[in-house]
C-alpha cells in the first residue's frame, strides 16, 4: 500500500513563502543560512533529566547501558544502539573485527515510513554512514581481533529514527558516533592449551574496554535553492520538501573529507562546493567538541556512581527522600525519618569526594518537576502491598530499594 | 518480613519507580515514554487514517501495532506482542466512533529491563490519545513460592519459576474534572483484560499473583490519572 498520500507536501503559499524568505537571507525558525539547529545528546537511560531515584537503582545493579545514545537535532531525534558479539572473521581479513550499521526508518518518526522493507532515503542514509565510519576507520578494527582467522568482534550499531524533523543523515551520523564512543566491550581471554580457547569476562569481573576510535567523522548537509544560488545547512523537513538539492559532506576536525554524497538534485556551481566543504569543517571541529564534550560529561558521571558503591555512601543519600516525603503526612513517617536522619549523623565524617557526589545528588530531586516537556514521576518509591494494614512508606522503601545485596543485613540491625 | 532476596533490594510487592514524558516527539499526533525503573519505551500514535487493511472490519476502527525492538530484526516474539497489544487495544477502545480507519501505534524499546511487553505498551498508548482505561502489571512467582511484583529481566531469567503479564481495567471511570476523594474501598471493576503467562504456576499461585495486580494497578492507574489531569488544567 502506498504511503505516498501521507508524505507531508507543502502548499504552494508555504513553498514561496520558504523561498522567498530565504532570498532575503531569512529562515523560516529564524536561524542564519550556516546555522545548526540545537542539538542535545544524551546517553545512557535515554533519559535527559534522571530521578535520583532511577540513579539509585542503577547502583544496585551494574551498569550496563553503555554504548546507548539519544540524539536531538532540533525537532529530529534519532536513538543509536552499540552491541557487539564474538564471530568468525571474513576471509580475506583475518584479523580485524567488523563493524555494521543498521538504520531503522521508524513509523513513527513520519507517517510516511512504512514498517518493513527499507525505502531508498533509508539505503541512502545508511550508506553515506557507513562510508564515513568503516571506510573512513574511524574505528580501529584491528583491535578488535581476540584470535586472528578464528574469533573477532563484530560490531553492530543499530540507529532508531523516532522524529523527522529535517536532516536525519546529520543526527544519525552522532548518533552513531555518541554510541560508539560510550560503548565498552566485554574484556577476554585467550588460554587454554591450544591459545584458542576464548574467555569472555563479565563486567562485573573485569572492566569492558571501550573503542579505540581514531576521528570523529561528522555529516554536515547543505540544501540548495533557487538554482544553487542559496545554501543553508542542517535543513528542516519544510526545508527539504521545498529544497533544490542536497549534499552532505562527512569530515572530521582535522580537515579531511571523509565521505560526500550529492545525489542528484540541482547543479551547483564548482566554487559553491568548495565553499561548502570549509564551512564543513568548521562545523565539524563545533559539533566534534560538542560530541566529546557531552562523552566526558557521561563518564564522569559513570564513574561517580562507582564511588557511590561504597556503604558509609550509600547511607547518605538518604538526605534525599526528605523532598519526595512531602505528600504523606503520617506519623509513621515521622518517626522513620528521624530514624534515617540519626543514621547519617553518624557516618558524617567522610571523605570529601563521597560528599561532593552526594551534593550532585541532591541537585537532582529539585529538578524532577521542571522540565521542558511535560513530564510527571512517581512521588514516592511506588511502594504497593495488597495488605492495606502494613503500607510500605516511602523512606524505607527506598532504604530498601538503594542498599546493595550484600549490605542488607548490616542496615537493618541498626534501623529496628 | 521474609526477604526473598530481590536483587536491586526491593520488598516483593514493591515497584519499580516510573516516570513519563509526554508528547516528546514532534510528527507524531501523539506520542509518550514511559519508564519503569531501567525500562524505557517510547509510543508514538498516528491516526486516524482514511481505510483500513484488508481484511479488517470497514464497520469499525482497525489498529496497528508496531513494536520495534532495540536491536536485531523483528522476529516471532515482535510478532506476539504486536498481536496481543491489538487485541487488547481492541477491547479497550471504543471502535465504532471512527468506522473504515486505521490508527497505527509504533512502540519503540529504548531499554529493556524486564517486564518490557506490557506496561511500557499500555501506560504509554493511555497518554498519548486513548484515555486511560487499562493498567499492565508483570508477577513473577519464585522458586519458594514468593510472589513479586514487576519483574526485572534478571528476574525473569534467572529466578523466576514462571511469571504473568497481566491487563486489568483502570479503577476509576472519570479522568478529568470530578476529584473524587480517595476512598479506601471504591468500587473497583474486577476483571481481567489481558493476561499471558510464562512458565508453570499452580492456580493458586495464579490467583495470588491477580490479586496482587490489582492492588498494584491501583496505584499505576492514580498516577495516570494525575498525569492527565495536569495536562487537562494546564491546556484549559
Amino acid at each position: 500500500m502506498a504511503m505516498e498520500h501521507l508524505r507531508w507536501r507543502p502548499t504552494v503559499n508555504e513553498r514561496d513563502f520558504i523561498e522567498s524568505a530565504l532570498q532575503s537571507d531569512l529562515r523560516v525558525d529564524g536561524r542564519r543560512s550556516f546555522d545548526f539547529r540545537r542539538l542535545d545528546i544524551s546517553f545512557g537511560r535515554g533519559c535527559v533529566f534522571v530521578e535520583w531515584v532511577v540513579i539509585i537503582d542503577v547502583v544496585a545493579v551494574s551498569f550496563r547501558e553503555d554504548g546507548s545514545s539519544e540524539v536531538q537535532l532540533g525537532e529530529t531525534r534519532v536513538m543509536g544502539y552499540v552491541t557487539a558479539q564474538l564471530v568468525p572473521p571474513y576471509r580475506d581479513r583475518p584479523n580485524e573485527g567488523t563493524l555494521a550499521i543498521f538504520t531503522e526508518f521508524s513509523p513513527m518518526a513520519d507517517p510516511a515510513f512504512e514498517p518493513g522493507r527499507p525505502g531508498e532515503s533509508a539505503i541512502e542514509l545508511g550508506r553515506v554512514i557507513d562510508r564515513g565510519l568503516r571506510e573512513s576507520r574511524a574505528v580501529d578494527m584491528e583491535s578488535l581481533c581476540v584470535v586472528a582467522g578464528k574469533y573477532v568482534w563484530s560490531v553492530r550499531v543499530d540507529l532508531h529514527i523516532l522524529d523527522n524533523g529535517g536532516n536525519l543523515i546529520d543526527a544519525a551520523n552522532i548518533a552513531a558516533l555518541a554510541a560508539l564512543s560510550t560503548f565498552r566491550r566485554p574484556e577476554c581471554t585467550v588460554g587454554g592449551e591450544d591459545g584458542q580457547q576464548v574467555t569472555v569476562h563479565d563486567a562485573e569481573v573485569r572492566d569492558p574496554i571501550p573503542l579505540t576510535i581514531h576521528h570523529l567523522p561528522i555529516a554536515v548537509t547543505f540544501a540548495y535553492f533557487g538554482e544553487g544560488n542559496i545554501v543553508v545547512v542542517d535543513p528542516t523537513y519544510k526545508e527539504e520538501a521545498v529544497m533544490g538539492g542536497r549534499m552532505t559532506a562527512t569530515v572530521n576536525s582535522n580537515g579531511d573529507v571523509c565521505a560526500i554524497q550529492k545525489a542528484g538534485g540541482e547543479g551547483v556551481m564548482s566554487s559553491v562546493i568548495m565553499q561548502c566543504l570549509r564551512i564543513a569543517s568548521v562545523k565539524a571541529a563545533d559539533v566534534t567538541s560538542k560530541i566529546r564534550t557531552a562523552v566526558e560529561k557521561y563518564a564522569t558521571e559513570k564513574a561517580l556512581k562507582k564511588v557511590k558503591r561504597l556503604p558509609a555512601s550509600m547511607s547518605q543519600k538518604t538526605n534525599a527522600p526528605d523532598v519526595t516525603m512531602v505528600d504523606k503526612g503520617d506519623d509513621k513517617l515521622g518517626s522513620q525519618s528521624v530514624e534515617t536522619l540519626s543514621d547519617v549523623q553518624q557516618i558524617s565524617k567522610d571523605p570529601s569526594v563521597v560528599i561532593e557526589a552526594n551534593d550532585h545528588e541532591d541537585a537532582k530531586p529539585m529538578i524532577t518537576e521542571s522540565s521542558t516537556e511535560v513530564k510527571t514521576t512517581s512521588s514516592s518509591g511506588a511502594a504497593v502491598e495488597s495488605d492495606e494494614a502494613q503500607e510500605i512508606r516511602s523512606p524505607k522503601s527506598l532504604k530498601d530499594a538503594i542498599k546493595p545485596k550484600h549490605k542488607r543485613k548490616k542496615r537493618k540491625d541498626n534501623r529496628s | 518480613m521474609v526477604e526473598t532476596g530481590r536483587a536491586d533490594g526491593r520488598n516483593p510487592n514493591q515497584l519499580r519507580p516510573f516516570s513519563c514524558t509526554r508528547n516528546p516527539l514532534n510528527r507524531a499526533h501523539g506520542s509518550a515514554r514511559w519508564s519503569q525503573g531501567d525500562t524505557v519505551v517510547l509510543a508514538a500514535v498516528y491516526g486516524p487514517k482514511p481505510g483500513t487493511r484488508k481484511g479488517e472490519n470497514p464497520e469499525k476502527a482497525s489498529i496497528e501495532v508496531v513494536w520495534k525492538p532495540k536491536t536485531g530484526q523483528i522476529g516471532r516474539q515482535e510478532k506476539e506482542y504486536e498481536m496481543t497489544l491489538k487485541r487488547t487495544l481492541q477491547n479497550i477502545c471504543l471502535l465504532t466512533v471512527h468506522p473504515n480507519t486505521t490508527t497505527s501505534i509504533v512502540l519503540q524499546v529504548v531499554n529493556d529491563d524486564g517486564s518490557v511487553s506490557f506496561h511500557h505498551i499500555i501506560a504509554p498508548l493511555q497518554l498519548t490519545s486513548f484515555v486511560s482505561a487499562a493498567v499492565a502489571i508483570s508477577c513473577g512467582v519464585m522458586e519458594n513460592g514468593a510472589v513479586i511484583l514487576d519483574t526485572s529481566k534478571a528476574e525473569e531469567q534467572q529466578q523466576l519459576k514462571s511469571f504473568a503479564h497481566l491487563v486489568f481495567p483502570n479503577s476509576c471511570k472519570s479522568v478529568v474534572g470530578l476529584k473524587e476523594p480517595k476512598q479506601k474501598d471504591e468500587q473497583v471493576e474486577r476483571g481481567l483484560i489481558t493476561s499471558i503467562t510464562h512458565g508453570v504456576m499452580s492456580e493458586d499461585d495464579y490467583f495470588n499473583c491477580i490479586e496482587r495486580g490489582l492492588a498494584a494497578s491501583s496505584r499505576i492507574s492514580e498516577f495516570m490519572r494525575n498525569t492527565m489531569q495536569k495536562d487537562a488544567s494546564e491546556a484549559a
